[in-house]
C-alpha cells in the first residue's frame, strides 16, 4: 500500500464507527466503544505510519505526498478534491491523531464505563449517580452516562472531520471537515440536550462560528473564481500569487489576495474563537464534558488557526489583511487573558485560555512568524488538551466527593469549592501542573516556553513593537491566571467536604493525562532555535522541516537577549504573583481581581443581544413576517382577492341583475305580454271578421305593391 | 267574338257576389255557397285566360278540373262539419261559432 | 420488449392516470388493496424512469426516447415527448417522491380511494410539464396538476385549508394566464406549438407583430413567463400562498408540493424562459436576481419567525429554492460562461436536493403531527429521549436542508455561490445573511422540538408519544440515503446535469 492509498484511508474507520455505532450497535454500551476506541487506534496508528514515512521522505516540502480525483463536474472541467502531506500537515496529524486518540481512550472512564445504571438518569441529562449495595450500606456511586454509545459516535464522527480538514490537499474539503466538525460542536456541546443552559450554548456556538463561516464560503467562491481551483498547490503557484496580489477589489482598496484572505479569516476569527465572535466558546463549556470542551477548544479551533497557516502564502500577500490579523489576534490575546483572570470555573478559565492563546497565534501569523505560530499550535494542543483533560479528571474526582456527601448544591466546577486535591489526586496534580507550567511558558522545561518565545521573538524581530509588549503582558497574564488555577484548586487544604472527599480518577483517564505530558514537556525540544543564548546548536528541526513547506522558506529570527529575558521575567513573575496572590485566598470575596466588568466578559453577550439578536428577532418576526409577508404582501392579495369581490358583486347588482336581467330579459318579456294582452281582442273567433281583415290586408298590401310596382 | 275583359269583368263580379256573400251571411251553409261562387270565378279566369293564350298549353283546363275537384271535396266535408256542428250547438250560424278564441 | 422500449416515455406519464382509472372500479373499502395498489402503480414509473436514466446517453445533445403523436394537428400541436439531462433528473425525483408520499399516506384513513387516486393523477400531470416537448402540452398538463392537488389541500387538509387551498388555486392560475396567452402567441406566430422549432424560428424573429416591434413584444411575453413561473417557484413577494398551503395541505400533499410542484417553476425558467427569451433574461437578470436574494434573506428571517413547525419548514422552501433562482439569474446574466454553467449545475442540483430535504422534513414534521395533533413549536420540548431514532432522522434531515457539507445541500449551494459571485458579487454577498439566518431557524426548530427540558404532557399516558414506525422509516430511508450519496459523491448525478447544460447553454 502507498503512503498515498494509506493517506485517504486514515480519516475513514471513525467515520465507518459512527456509522456503525448509530445504526448498529446503538444499544450495546461495551461494543460501541471498543468499535470508537478501535477505529481512533486505526487512525492513529495510519497517521503515525503517515508521519514517519513523511519525516523519512526526501524534500517533502516540494515533492509532498499528494493524490486526488475528480468530484465535481464544473462545466468543462472537474473541481478535484484529493489528500496531501506536507510538513506543515504532517506535525499537525501528529497532534491530531494523538489527542483524539487519547480522547476516545479518557472518554471511556470519564462517562463511567462499568458502573451501574444510573438510578434517576435519563438521557439529555448528567448522570446522577447510582445506589448499590455494599457491605450491606447502601453507596452513592456514580453511574454510566446513559447516551454512552451515542458519544462515542460523535466522537467518531469528530475525528472524521478533523481528520479530513487536516489531510485535504483543497479548501473545499477543508471546509467540509471544518463544518463538519462545527456540526459536532453542536452536538457534543448540546450532548445534554435537556439542560437548557446546554441546548442554547450549542445553538450559540453554531450560530457564531456560522457567522465566519459564510464569510469563508464567500472566500471561498472568490478564489475559485479568480483561480479557476481550490487545491493549495495550485493555488500557491508563483504566478496565481502574484495575479492575485495585483487584482484590485472596490472594497477597501484590499487587492483579491487580501480580499480573499480577509474572507477566509473571518471564517477563522469564529472558528478560533477570536474577538469579536470569541463569545460562543466560553459558553460551550456549559456543554457536559470537559472532553468536548476540549475537543472544540484544544483540537477544533486549532482548525481555523491551521487553516490560517495553510493559506499564508495568500494571505501574507496583502499587508493590510495581515495588518488586521496582528491586531485581532494580539488583541484578542490580552483581552481574554483579563477574562480568565477573574473566572471561577476550572473550564472557563481554560476557555479564555484557549481564546487568548489562538489569539497569540494569529498574532504571530499576522507578524509573519509562519513556523512559531505553527509550533505554538502543535505544543498548545499538547499542553491544553491535558489541561482540559486534567480538569475533567479534577471535576470527575470532585463529583465523586458530591456523590459522597449527597449535596447537590455544591458546584465541582467551582475551584473556590476545591484546594488540596494534591493530595486527593497526585497524578492529575503533577500533570496539571506540568500542563500548566507549559501554558505559562515555564522556562527551558516546557513546550510553551519555546513555542511562545519564537512568537515574541518574531514580533520582536520584525520590529512590531506594540504587538512584542502586548502579548508579553498577555503572557504574564497568562501566567499569573494559570498559577492562580493550580493554587486554588490543588494548593493549601480542602475548602469543602466535597474537596475532601475527591478521589483520583481511574487508568484511562490518567493514561492519557500522563502521555501528554510527556509531549507538552518534550516536544518543545523539537524546536530549540539554533542559536539560543549565542549557543550554535543543530538547526531547530522544527523551523526547518515546517518552513520547507513554504515555496520560500522563511529565515529563524535572530536571538534577541531582550526577547529571552522578557520570556522569563513574564513566565516566572506570572507564576509567582499568582501563586503570592492566591495561596490564602479561600473564598471568591478574598479575591480582588473579581470586577464585574471581568468577570462579566466586558458585557459583551449583553451588547451582542442588544445589538444583533434582539434586532434579529425584531426583524424576523416584526418586520418580516407579521409587517412584509402577513400585512403587505398578503394585504395586497387580499386587497386583490377583495377587489375582485367587490367587482364582482358590483357587475351583479348594477349589470347583471339590473340591466341585463331586469332591463333586457324582464323587459322583453313584460313588453311581450303587454303587447299580447293589448292584442287579445282581435282574437275573436268570429271568422268572418278575420276574413273581413284578411280581405282588407291583401288589399292594402295588393294596393301597396300596384303603388310600388305599377305607379313608382 | 267577345273581348276577354267580358269574361273578367263576369268573374269579378261573380267573386265579388261571393266574397260579399261569405262576408255577410250568418248562416254556415250561405258561407260555403259563397264560397262555391269564389272558387267558380276562378275557374271562369282559368279557362278564359286558357282560351285566350296559347291554347296548346293544357294547364288552365287542368288547373280548373282539380278546382272542381278541390271545391266538391270541399263542400263535401265543409257541410259534413256543419252537420256535426249543428248536431253538438244547434246552430248554423258562424258568429255563434266562436270557441275557436283565446 | 420493443412495444416498452419504444414507449417508455408515455408509459411513465399514463401508466399513473391509467392505475387511477383502474382503482375506480376497486371496492372502496377495501383500503389496504387500494393503498397498496396505488403504492404499486407508482412503483412502475419509478422503475422506468430508472431504467430510463441507465440507459440514458448523457454525451448526445438534443432529446433522447422522443415520441410523437398526433393531437390536435388542426393548431399544429402534437403529444410529443422527450427527455434531456434537466428533464429527466426531474422525472427522477418526481417517480420517485410520488410512491414515497403513497406510503406516507397509508395513514390516512378518510376516503382513500379517491385520495390514491388524485395522487396517481397529480403524478401524470407532474410528470406531463416534465416531459412534454410541445408548449401546449407543456400548459395542459401544468394546469392538470393544479386540480388533484386542490382537492387533496381542500378536501384532506387541516383547519384553514379552504383558504389555502383558494389561494393555491387562483393565485397559480392567475400567474398561468400570461404563460396561456404568450403560448397561444407563439403558436399563432408560427402555427405550431412544438418546442424545438419554436426555439430556433422565435429566437430570430423580427419585425413587428399588432404594430408592436417584436423587442417590446418579447418583453411582454417574458414576462408574462415569468410571473407563471415566478409563482410557482416561488420568488418573492410571491411567496405567500406557500406557507399557507404547504401548512394546510395533508403530509403527503406537502411532500409533493415542495418536492416537484415548486420544481415546475424553476423548470419553466430553464426549459422556456432562458432558452427562448436570452436577451430579455440578460437585461432582467439583475431583477431576477434581486428577487431571488429577498427571498433568500427574507425566507429565512420569516421562517425563524414561525413559531407553526410545519410553517418552519415551508417558509424554508422559499429560502432554498431562492438559491435556485440566484443560480438562474447568473446564468441569465452571462449564458454560455463557465461560471454561469456551474451555477446552472447548482440550481439544477439543488432543485433535486431541496426536493429530497423538503420531502423529508414535511414527512417528518407530519410523523409528528399525526402523534401530538399539535405543530406549536411551544408545544414540543426535549422530545429527543423519547424517540431517538425520530430525533436522529430530524437532525439529519435538518442539516441536509442547512446545507452541511457532506451533505447534498452543500454541494448545490456551493455550486450556486461559486457560479453567481463573480457574475452578481453584491446579491450573492447578501445572501450570504439569508444562508447564515438558514442555521438559525434550523436550529430553532430542532431545539424547540427536540432539546431542551422534557415536556411531561408527551412522556406519559395517553398522549405518551410512540417511536417512529418501520413504515415512517422506510419511507426516509430512500431520502436519507440519496441525501448523503449526493453529499459524498455528487458526480453521478451532476454529470448527467453538468452535461445537459453544457448542450442547453
Amino acid at each position: 500500500m502507498t503512503t498515498e492509498t494509506l493517506i485517504w484511508l486514515i480519516p475513514f474507520p471513525p467515520i465507518l464507527a459512527f456509522f456503525l455505532i448509530v445504526l448498529f450497535t446503538n444499544r450495546n454500551k461495551a461494543l460501541s466503544h471498543t468499535l470508537g476506541v478501535g477505529a481512533a487506534g486505526l487512525s492513529w496508528l495510519g497517521a503515525m505510519i503517515v508521519f514517519a514515512a513523511a519525516l523519512g521522505a526526501h524534500e517533502l516540502g516540494r515533492t509532498p505526498f499528494a493524490s486526488s480525483i475528480n468530484w465535481i463536474p464544473t462545466a468543462d472541467t472537474w473541481l478535484r478534491i484529493g489528500v496531501l502531506v506536507d510538513p506543515l500537515s504532517a506535525v499537525v496529524l501528529f497532534f491530531v491523531a494523538w489527542t483524539i486518540f487519547m480522547i476516545f481512550l479518557y472518554s471511556v472512564g470519564y462517562h463511567n464505563f462499568g458502573q451501574p445504571a444510573g438510578d434517576h438518569d435519563r438521557p439529555g441529562l448528567p448522570p446522577h449517580g447510582a445506589t448499590v449495595e455494599e457491605h450491606g450500606h447502601p453507596q452513592a456511586v456514580p453511574s454510566i452516562e446513559p447516551m454512552y454509545s451515542r458519544f462515542f459516535a460523535f466522537l467518531g464522527l469528530f475525528a472524521f472531520g478533523m481528520y479530513t480538514l487536516v489531510l485535504s490537499d483543497n479548501l473545499l474539503t477543508l471546509f467540509v471537515g471544518w463544518e463538519i466538525m462545527g456540526l459536532c460542536s453542536y452536538l457534543l456541546i448540546g450532548f445534554w440536550y435537556a439542560k437548557p443552559s446546554a441546548r442554547n450554548a450549542a445553538v450559540k456556538a453554531f450560530m457564531t462560528t456560522r457567522v465566519g463561516d459564510v464569510f469563508m464560503l464567500l472566500g471561498i467562491a472568490f478564489l475559485y473564481s479568480a483561480t479557476g481551483s481550490l487545491s493549495y498547490r495550485d493555488i500557491f503557484q508563483p504566478q496565481v500569487l502574484h495575479t492575485l496580489a495585483s487584482v484590485p477589489t472596490p472594497i477597501l482598496g484590499l487587492s483579491a489576495a487580501g480580499l480573499i484572505g480577509l474572507l477566509l479569516f473571518i471564517g477563522t476569527v469564529g472558528k478560533s474563537a477570536q474577538f469579536p465572535l470569541h463569545v460562543w466558546l466560553p459558553d460551550a463549556m456549559e456543554g457536559p464534558t470537559p472532553v468536548s470542551a476540549m475537543i472544540h477548544a484544544a483540537t477544533m479551533v486549532s482548525a481555523g488557526v491551521y487553516m490560517v497557516i495553510r493559506m499564508f502564502p495568500l494571505i501574507s500577500l496583502d499587508p493590510k489583511t495581515m495588518t488586521v490579523i496582528a491586531f485581532i489576534g494580539t488583541f484578542t490575546a490580552i483581552f481574554a487573558a483579563t477574562i480568565a483572570v477573574a473566572q471561577n470555573d476550572i473550564k472557563r478559565v481554560l476557555a479564555y485560555s484557549t481564546i487568548s492563546q489562538l489569539g497569540f497565534m494569529i498574532a504571530a501569523l499576522g507578524v509573519g512568524a509562519y513556523v512559531a505560530a505553527a509550533f505554538h499550535l502543535v505544543t498548545h494542543a499538547f499542553f491544553k488538551a491535558l489541561l482540559f483533560l486534567g480538569s475533567g479528571s479534577v471535576i470527575h474526582g470532585m463529583e465523586h466527593g458530591v456523590l459522597h456527601t449527597g449535596d447537590h448544591t455544591v458546584d465541582p466546577q467551582n475551584m473556590f469549592n476545591m484546594g488540596g486535591l494534591r493530595k486527593k489526586m497526585p497524578i492529575t496534580f503533577w500533570t496539571f501542573v506540568i500542563g500548566g507550567f507549559a501554558l505559562s511558558g515555564f522556562p527551558l522545561l516546557t513546550a510553551g516556553f519555546w513555542s511562545k518565545d519564537e512568537i515574541l521573538s518574531g514580533a520582536f524581530s520584525n520590529g512590531n513593537w506594540a504587538v512584542f509588549v502586548t502579548l508579553a503582558v498577555a503572557a504574564f497574564l497568562t501566567a499569573f491566571y494559570t498559577m492562580r488555577q493550580i493554587t486554588l484548586t490543588f494548593l493549601g487544604g480542602p475548602r469543602t467536604a466535597e474537596a475532601e472527599h475527591a478521589r483520583e480518577t481511574p487508568w484511562t483517564m490518567t493514561l492519557p493525562l500522563i502521555v501528554l505530558a510527556v509531549f507538552a514537556i518534550g516536544y518543545g525540544w523539537v524546536g530549540i532555535p539554533q542559536d539560543f543564548l549565542g549557543l550554535h546548536l543543530n538547526a531547530s528541526w522544527f523551523h526547518e522541516f515546517v518552513g520547507s513547506t513554504l515555496a520560500l522558506a522563511p529565515a529563524a529570527s535572530p536571538f534577541s537577549w531582550i526577547v529571552f529575558g522578557t520570556s522569563l521575567v513574564v513566565a516566572l513573575g506570572g507564576l509567582f504573583f499568582g501563586w503570592l496572590a492566591y495561596r490564602n485566598v479561600t473564598a471568591p470575596e478574598q479575591d480582588r481581581l473579581q470586577i464585574p466588568l471581568l468577570k462579566n466578559k466586558y458585557y459583551f453577550d449583553e451588547l451582542y443581544g442588544f445589538l444583533f439578536i434582539k434586532p434579529a428577532y425584531w426583524f424576523a418576526e416584526t418586520f418580516v413576517y407579521q409587517w412584509m409577508d402577513k400585512g403587505l404582501i398578503d394585504g395586497f392579495l387580499h386587497f386583490f382577492g377583495r377587489a375582485a369581490n367587490a367587482i364582482g358583486s358590483a357587475v351583479r347588482t348594477y349589470v347583471d341583475l339590473l340591466i341585463i336581467n331586469q332591463t333586457v330579459g324582464d323587459g322583453t318579456a313584460h313588453a311581450t305580454g303587454w303587447v299580447g294582452r293589448n292584442l287579445r281582442p282581435i282574437q275573436s273567433g268570429r271568422i268572418q271578421q278575420y276574413m273581413l281583415v284578411s280581405l282588407i290586408v291583401l288589399l292594402a298590401v295588393a294596393g301597396l305593391l300596384y303603388y310600388l310596382l305599377v305607379i313608382v | 267574338m267577345i273581348p276577354l275583359s267580358w269574361y273578367l269583368i263576369l268573374s269579378a263580379a261573380l267573386f265579388s257576389i261571393g266574397l260579399f256573400g261569405v262576408l255577410s251571411r250568418k248562416n254556415a251553409v250561405a258561407i260555403l255557397l259563397g264560397i262555391e261562387l269564389m272558387l267558380n270565378a276562378v275557374n271562369i279566369n282559368l279557362v278564359s285566360f286558357w282560351r285566350y293564350g296559347d291554347v296548346a298549353q293544357m294547364a288552365g283546363q287542368v288547373f280548373a278540373i282539380i278546382v272542381f275537384a278541390v271545391a266538391a271535396s270541399e263542400v263535401a266535408v265543409g257541410l259534413a262539419l256543419v252537420i256535426s256542428v249543428y248536431r253538438r250547438r244547434n246552430t248554423v250560424i258562424a258568429d255563434e261559432l266562436d270557441l275557436m278564441k283565446w | 420488449m420493443d412495444f416498452l422500449s419504444s414507449h417508455l416515455l408515455s408509459l411513465i406519464l399514463f401508466v399513473p392516470a391509467a392505475s387511477a382509472v383502474v382503482m375506480l372500479f376497486l371496492p372502496k373499502d377495501e383500503v389496504k388493496l387500494l393503498r397498496w395498489f396505488a403504492f404499486a402503480a407508482s412503483l412502475i414509473p419509478f422503475a422506468l424512469a430508472v431504467y430510463v436514466w441507465i440507459q440514458f446517453k448523457p454525451d448526445a445533445a438534443g432529446f433522447q426516447f422522443s415520441e410523437q403523436y398526433t393531437w390536435y394537428a388542426a393548431i399544429g400541436s402534437s403529444l410529443h415527448l422527450g427527455v434531456d439531462g434537466l428533464s429527466l433528473t426531474m422525472v427522477l425525483l418526481t417517480t420517485l417522491l410520488t410512491p414515497l408520499a403513497l406510503l406516507a399516506s397509508f395513514s390516512v384513513s378518510d376516503r382513500v380511494k379517491p385520495y390514491m387516486m388524485l395522487f396517481l393523477f397529480l403524478e401524470t400531470g407532474m410528470l406531463g410539464v416534465f416531459l412534454a416537448m410541445d408548449l401546449l402540452i407543456f400548459f395542459v398538463f401544468w394546469e392538470i396538476g393544479l386540480v388533484p392537488m386542490y382537492f387533496l389541500i381542500n378536501q384532506w387538509g387541516s383547519a384553514n385549508r379552504n383558504y389555502a387551498s383558494l389561494k393555491f388555486m387562483i393565485y397559480t392560475m392567475g400567474g398561468s394566464l400570461g404563460l396561456l396567452l404568450g403560448i397561444q402567441l407563439l403558436g399563432a406566430l408560427f402555427g405550431t406549438f412544438d418546442l424545438a422549432t419554436i426555439m430556433t424560428k422565435w429566437t430570430s424573429a423580427q419585425g413587428t407583430l399588432l404594430g408592436f416591434p417584436m423587442a417590446t413584444v418579447k418583453d411582454v411575453i417574458f414576462w408574462a413567463f415569468v410571473i407563471a413561473f415566478a409563482i410557482k417557484v416561488p420568488i418573492w413577494p410571491f411567496h405567500t400562498w406557500l406557507p399557507d398551503a404547504h401548512t394546510e395541505a395533508p403530509t403527503a400533499g406537502s411532500m409533493i408540493l415542495a418536492g416537484v410542484l415548486l420544481k415546475l417553476g424553476a423548470y419553466g425558467f430553464l426549459r422556456l424562459v432562458l432558452p427562448l427569451y436570452p436577451e430579455q433574461a440578460k437585461s432582467f437578470a439583475w431583477a431576477l436576481a434581486l428577487l431571488a436574494t429577498a427571498a433568500i434573506v427574507f425566507g429565512a428571517f420569516a421562517s425563524y419567525a414561525q413559531t407553526d413547525f410545519k410553517r418552519l419548514v415551508a417558509y424554508s422552501s422559499v429560502n432554498h429554492m431562492g438559491f435556485v433562482m440566484l443560480g438562474i439569474a447568473a446564468a441569465a446574466l452571462a449564458s454560455g460562461t463557465a461560471d454561469a454553467r456551474i451555477a446552472l449545475n447548482g440550481a439544477i442540483l439543488q432543485m433535486f436536493n431541496h426536493g429530497l430535504s423538503a420531502a423529508g422534513m414535511f414527512f417528518l414534521v407530519g410523523v409528528i403531527y399525526e402523534r401530538t395533533h399539535t405543530r406549536n413549536l411551544d408545544e414540543f420540548g426535549g422530545l429527543f429521549p423519547l424517540v431517538p431514532v425520530y430525533g436522529g432522522i430530524l437532525i439529519f434531515t435538518s442539516m441536509a436542508s442547512l446545507g452541511l457539507p457532506g451533505l447534498n445541500g452543500f454541494v448545490s449551494e456551493f455550486l450556486v455561490v461559486r457560479g453567481s459571485y463573480p457574475l452578481l458579487t453584491p446579491y450573492t454577498a447578501i445572501s450570504m445573511l439569508g444562508l447564515l439566518f438558514t442555521g438559525a431557524y434550523i436550529l430553532k426548530g430542532i431545539m424547540k422540538v427536540l432539546h431542551g427540558p422534557l415536556n411531561e404532557h408527551w412522556a406519559q399516558g395517553e398522549h405518551k408519544l410512540t417511536e417512529i414506525s418501520t413504515r415512517e422509516v422506510i419511507v426516509m430511508a430512500p431520502l436519507m440515503a440519496l441525501i448523503l450519496v449526493i453529499g459524498v459523491w455528487p458526480a453521478w448525478i451532476l454529470d448527467v446535469i453538468n452535461k445537459a447544460v453544457m448542450h442547453l447553454f
